[in-house]
This record gives structure tokens, sequence and C-alpha cells, in this order.
């Protein structure tokens, strides 16, 4: 049990801060941006992300053991990714119809831009890369969406500076979101020492 | 006698470029396009999974319901994805599998989710066609251009010929894709003279 729980906390910090979805990989950068304008967006984006890519990366687990040792197995695994989201993002707008009609009324028009996107369905390609049980596949997808609050959390704090006055006006809004990111990057790679090889 | 209108605007190119305006599909420029083969490769593979998937996506009936909707956008994607992975590995053998990472990926980007809704599908299909062919066009251009800077100043080549010695060999790396496309984005902004409208950003 303990090198269960190790295993999850172990992964969960390495999707949090060495290979952070935003900072390491820009997966969802666009959607990180656009969440980080409001604080409420930056909750609930970060709830719908964290929920999917933690059941989603539990479900693939089971897939990629049964597809990836076929003869081009990785040729179907976005078509099954795509599947298993699928599935899950239906299934969770049914039970917040059914049970909870006023969030769902809030959430339905969020809540495809929080499922269909780069962090999502990235999480569970790098898990087939990364993981090797069950416990390790549902740490690094626990940990995708809590690297993606931080993210938006980073972002949403200086997205108010970032919007000033102070800033040219051709930088502002999107541009200068984009190099803040950059320099938050920049420092992820020097606290942890490490460099993605792409 | 009613005189059919075919109007094609170049949006796509600066406008509303998917990178650098709207930043509709800006992880794999930013990431991957880290010389001039890996931004062929991302172009290659946004044409064939993300053109052909608007173009075949258009004869999904609108009568069902926009959730069903848009997770059959991502299915159509997914499937172009086996012929363009295919046709990828015969094109550009040695392509890594950092760079394969971001073509995948292109199965639910916003391009294809949001910009189809917003705009491609509400014009006739002739339009549409030439339409989002200019937005893959504004597309190639960035990858590429992105492309070439980041090789000549990481590696110090053009398409694998020596030209100089690395200026900046930590141009390869996520944090510099980052900053080149913030500011090539100010750049554009500067050049097209406006803001992009602000529902336009970060969809």
């Amino acid at each position: 049990m303990n090198e269960i729980f190790a295993k999850i906390v172990s992964l969960t910090m390495l999707s949090v801060f060495m290979q952070n979805a935003i900072f390491d990989r820009a997966f969802g950068a666009n959607v990180a941006i656009y969440a980080s304008r409001k604080e409420s967006h930056v909750i609930g984006f970060t709830f719908g992300i964290t929920a999917m890519t933690t059941l989603a990366s539990a479900v693939s687990y089971f897939f990629d053991k049964l597809v990836m040792p076929l003869t081009n197995g990785n040729l179907y695994m976005p078509l099954i990714y795509v599947g298993i989201i699928g599935v899950l993002y239906i299934a969770g707008l049914l039970i917040l119809w059914k049970f909870f009609h006023k969030l769902f009324r809030k959430v339905k028009q969020y809540a495809s831009l929080a499922v269909f996107n780069c962090t999502v369905i990235g999480a569970l390609f790098l898990n087939s890369n990364y993981g090797s049980d069950l416990a390790s596949y549902i740490g690094y997808g626990f940990g995708t969406g809590i690297g993606f609050f931080l993210a938006c959390f980073m972002l949403n704090i200086a997205h108010e500076r970032l919007d000033s006055e102070k800033i040219p006006r051709i930088f502002r809004g999107y541009p200068i979101m984009l190099i803040y990111i950059g320099i938050v990057s920049l420092a992820f790679n020097v606290l942890v020492g490490y460099t993605a090889d792409f | 006698m009613k005189k059919s209108k075919f109007s094609v605007s170049a949006d796509g190119l600066l406008r509303q470029n998917i990178v650098l305006m709207s930043g509709l599909v800006t992880a794999p420029v930013i990431v991957a396009a880290t010389s001039v083969e890996r931004a062929a490769v991302l172009v290659v593979s946004f044409f064939l999974i993300s053109y052909t998937s608007i173009l075949l996506c258009r004869f999904i009936p609108r009568k069902i319901v926009y959730t069903v909707r848009i997770l059959l956008y991502a299915v159509v994607a997914a499937v172009m994805y086996i012929p363009t992975a295919l046709c990828i590995a015969k094109l550009f053998p040695n392509v890594s599998s950092g760079v394969m990472l971001y073509v995948e990926l292109l199965v639910v980007n916003s391009f294809l989710l949001a910009k189809t809704e917003t705009r491609f599908y509400l014009k006739p299909y002739g339009e549409m066609v030439l339409d989002a062919f200019i937005y893959v066009i504004g597309y190639a251009v960035v990858a590429f251009l992105v492309g070439v800077l980041r090789e000549v100043l990481a590696y110090g080549t053009v398409c694998g010929f020596h030209l100089c010695e690395p200026v900046v060999p930590a141009a390869k790396s996520p944090f510099f894709g980052f900053i080149l496309v913030g500011i090539m984005a100010a750049v554009c902004r500067g050049i097209s003279g406006k803001r992009a409208p602000r529902k336009e950003r970060g969809v």
C-alpha cells in the first residue's frame, strides 16, 4: 500500500514540477491563458481537467496494455484516447444534467474546452511513456491537472499587471502572456535542472 | 437572376493567424518546431489531419447537438491520424518521437474544434475550402519561420547545411519557443494594426 502511494506521489510531483504540462510541454497553453483571466475559470477548468486526466489515465492504462503491444498499435492510440475522453465527457455531462442541473447550465459552454484540449490527451500519451502500472498512470494524470492549476494560478496573478498601460500596446494580452510563460518555463528548467530533449 | 457571391479573405495569413493572433494551435510550433525538417513534419501533418478533417466534418449534420458533434470531429481527426502517421514515416524516416507527440495532439486542436463552428461551417463549401487553406498557409509560414530561426540559432544550420557556429544553443528549448512566438505575435499585431477580438484569443 505504501509503495503504491509513494508511486502516485512521485509521479504527481514529476508531472507538476519537472514536466509541467504548460511550462515544459506547452500542452493547452492557449486554454491556460484563456482560463487564467478569471479566478472562477481557474478553479472550474482545473477541476474539469484534473478529473478528466485522472479518470482517463486510469482507463487508458488497460487499453495501453491491450493495444500497444500490437503491431502498429500506436497508430490507433489517438482514436482510442479520443474514445475514452468522449465517453467520460458525455457520462460527466449526463451526471451533471441529471443530478446538478444548475451546475450543468453553468459549465456546459466551457466543458468541451476543458475536456478536448492538449493537456488531457497529452497526459494520456505521456502516460504510455512514463507509466508502468495503474498507480503511476493515476499519479501522472492527477499531477498533470495540478500542474495545469499551478500554471493557471501563476498566469492569473500576473494577468492584471501584464494587461496594464505600462506594457506596450502591441504586446498586451496574448503576446506578453507567451513571453511571461517563457520566462517562468526558463525558471522551472533551472529549478529542476532538467531540460526536455525534443 | 441572383448572383452568387464568392468572397475569400486573407484573414488566416496575418490578421487571424492561428499561431500568432488567435493562439489556437501554438504548442507544436512553440515546442517542436526547432528545425526546418521538424517544421515540415508539423505542416504536412497539420494539413493532412486538420484540413482534411475540416473538409470531411462539414458533412456531419448540424442537427446533432454540439456536445456530440465536437466528439465526432475529434474522432474523424483521430482516424485521419492513421494515414498521416504512415505518410510521415515514409516522408521523414528520421523524425523523432518528440515531434510525433505533437502530431498526435493535432486530433484535438482548437482550429478544428472551435474555428469550424465560428467561421468555416458558416460559409458555402467552396468558400470554406479556400478559406481554411489560407489558414493552413498562415500556420505553415509561421512554423517554417520559427523552424528556420531556431535551427540557425541552436545548431548553426539551415535544412541541415552548416551556416555558422551555434549562437544560442538554448533556442531549441520550449522557453525560447514561448518567447520567440510571443515576440512574433507582437510584431504581427503591430503589422496588422489592431488587436485580435477578445473572444478570438485563447479559445
